[in-house]
């Protein structure tokens, strides 16, 4: 990836951490979108899985300081998911707009599944409801919104002609 | 080519299993070391991210809250304006009950229900009858002055021809008895319908704008003094043996709501003062009112003058000058132990030059005193024509 490039990704990458914080508090869902993994998941298959690993604690104690009673179930969760996003994305990154879809759904999913694990707050049938109801629905705005979001900043996003 | 892949990949999971390992240390702190971690990040480079959630959430909250608000708005709004009614409303019956107070006895109190019809602006129902003792040709009148008569009486309502009815005349005139007219609504168009005409004033009388016009008595119907209208300006009719003059009337009759009745065996009892002392009750209450806030004024005044007084003496106590004056060089707001001192000394210096300035004053004065006037040598006793002059001296 060439200067321009980083730049523009960079770029992204900000955009979609203030639309995090602002967007999603605007519209309170109760299946919330999430703009940090998107964010995640766009810089992890540019980059090689240690630096995804390293942007996935780095944002996962971001989101965790503001719940300090989950403070690392984020960072590990993210961590994991940066570095597995890095390390699939021959498999799943490509110009396929539903391929990236399933990417950023399955995505979010396994960090809700990772984060409620290791956060422990939720247990028993709440648990349950939480990871295959709200989570692959939360899962699924995401998914939404990130394909809209990418559709939207191709020009952006896309490499620079050689 | 393949080692250095191999190299890559070890390094890869070396960082992920560092990042993992710092990430599940974060989740074994203690409660009291989370919170501490997570508000220095907060507080330092997360914090343009706090305040925009924060901006958000408020942002949320407002719309979510947009509806109530809007409905508590109106919700105020109306009664806002219930309140202005409803204040007008109790002015209105407060004079009412002043007007009640003063006539003592022989009025019926009604409300007048105003119709919709074509007739609207002349003829109006009153709510009480011949059961509560009205008559035909009652007179109807209100705080402010005339009203109408009763034209029509049912047990328990009656019909009253307002003053702007074509039919409807009183007499009247001017409260000093100088001159006699007939009053009657001025029909000339939409814009004239809510003034009264005084017609037949002698050609010999003239009226100034703003003069009260009042019934006369005269006819049996309207007692004397009550209040028809103020002079506006006299018009030109065909009539040259007499005046013509525009009034503008006491009572606007889409303001009538609350009226008086009064019953036939109060007429003959007379109305003198009745009015006058309405007016002088309300002027009286606005007196009390101007002369409180002119006691209120004068007693602030007073207090801030001798607040001022008592800070300049301090002031002057304390060596400092008074309030208002400014200090005169920058030694004099100084406060060290030295500048202190020599503002002391100075001001003793200065007590005692006046102290001596008093003592000589009051030798001179006893001096004065002491000396007769006749032995003290007039200044102008030499005449200055009489001395001599030098040749070439300029005088």
């Amino acid at each position: 990836m060439n200067l321009g490039g980083a730049i523009r990704a960079i770029i992204s990458f900000l955009i979609f951490v203030v639309l995090h914080y602002t967007l999603r508090p605007l519209l309170g869902w109760r299946a919330p979108m999430d703009f940090l993994i998107l964010a995640l998941l766009l810089a992890s298959v540019r980059v090689r899985p240690a630096t995804a690993a390293v942007i996935g604690f780095v944002l996962g104690l971001v989101s965790d300081s503001l719940a300090p009673d989950a403070l690392g179930a984020g960072a590990i969760a993210m961590t994991i998911v940066g570095f597995g996003a890095s390390y699939l994305k021959a498999v799943f990154f490509a110009d396929n707009l539903v391929l990236n879809a399933f990417f950023f759904f399955l995505g979010k999913w396994v960090f809700d599944i990772l984060y409620f694990v290791g956060e422990q707050r939720v247990k028993g049938v709440e648990l349950l409801q939480q990871l295959l109801l709200w989570s692959p629905l939360s899962a699924a705005v995401t998914a939404a919104v990130g394909v809209l979001l990418l559709f939207m900043m191709r020009p952006l996003l896309e490499p620079a002609p050689a | 080519m393949h080692r250095t892949l191999r190299s890559n990949t070890r390094f890869d999971l070396i960082v992920l299993s560092t990042c993992i390992v710092l990430a599940l240390a974060a989740r074994a702190l203690p409660d009291t070391m989370r919170e501490p971690v997570a508000t220095g990040m907060r507080r330092t480079f997360l914090a343009p991210l706090v305040m925009l959630q924060e901006s958000a959430e408020r942002g949320r909250q407002s719309l979510l809250q947009a509806d109530a608000k809007q409905a508590y708005l109106d919700s105020l709004s109306l009664g806002s304006m219930k309140a202005r009614s409803l204040e007008s409303e109790n002015d209105r019956l407060r004079k009412l009950i002043g007007l009640g107070s003063q006539l003592r006895w022989g009025f019926v109190p009604a409300e007048a229900l105003h119709g919709r019809g074509v007739r609207d602006e002349t003829t109006v129902i009153l709510s009480a009858g011949s059961r509560a003792g009205v008559s035909r040709l009652s007179p109807v009148i209100a705080p402010e002055g005339l009203v109408g008569v009763v034209d029509q009486v049912d047990p328990t309502m009656s019909h009253a021809m307002l003053w702007t009815h074509p039919d409807f005349r009183v007499s009247a005139m001017s409260p000093d008895g100088t001159a006699f007219g007939i009053a009657q609504a001025h029909l000339t168009g939409a814009t004239g319908g809510y003034l009264i005409e005084l017609r037949g004033v002698p050609f010999r009388s003239t009226l100034k704008p703003g003069s009260l016009i009042v019934s006369s008595g005269w006819g049996g119907v309207w007692p004397r003094g009550i209040p028809i209208g103020t002079v506006l300006q006299e018009i030109k009719t065909s009539e040259g043996w007499a005046r013509t003059y525009l009034l503008r009337p006491e009572v606007n009759p889409a303001d009538v709501y609350s009226v008086m009745i009064l019953r036939r065996d109060r007429l003959a009892k007379g109305f003198d003062g009745v009015w006058q002392s309405v007016a002088q009750a309300d002027q009286a209450a606005q007196r009390i009112v101007v002369s409180g806030d002119s006691a209120a004024k004068a007693a602030a005044l007073a207090e801030a003058a001798a607040r001022r007084a008592v800070i300049d003496s301090m002031a002057r106590a304390n060596g400092a000058a008074p309030l208002g004056a400014t200090p005169a060089t920058p030694e004099a707001t100084d406060t060290s132990a030295a500048a202190v001192a020599a503002r002391a000394a100075a001001a003793r210096a200065a007590a005692q030059r006046a102290a001596a300035r008093r003592a000589a004053a009051d030798s001179a004065a006893r001096r004065a005193d002491t000396t007769r006037r006749d032995t003290v040598p007039r200044r102008d006793s030499v005449r200055t024509d009489t001395i001599p002059h030098r040749p070439g001296a300029t005088r």
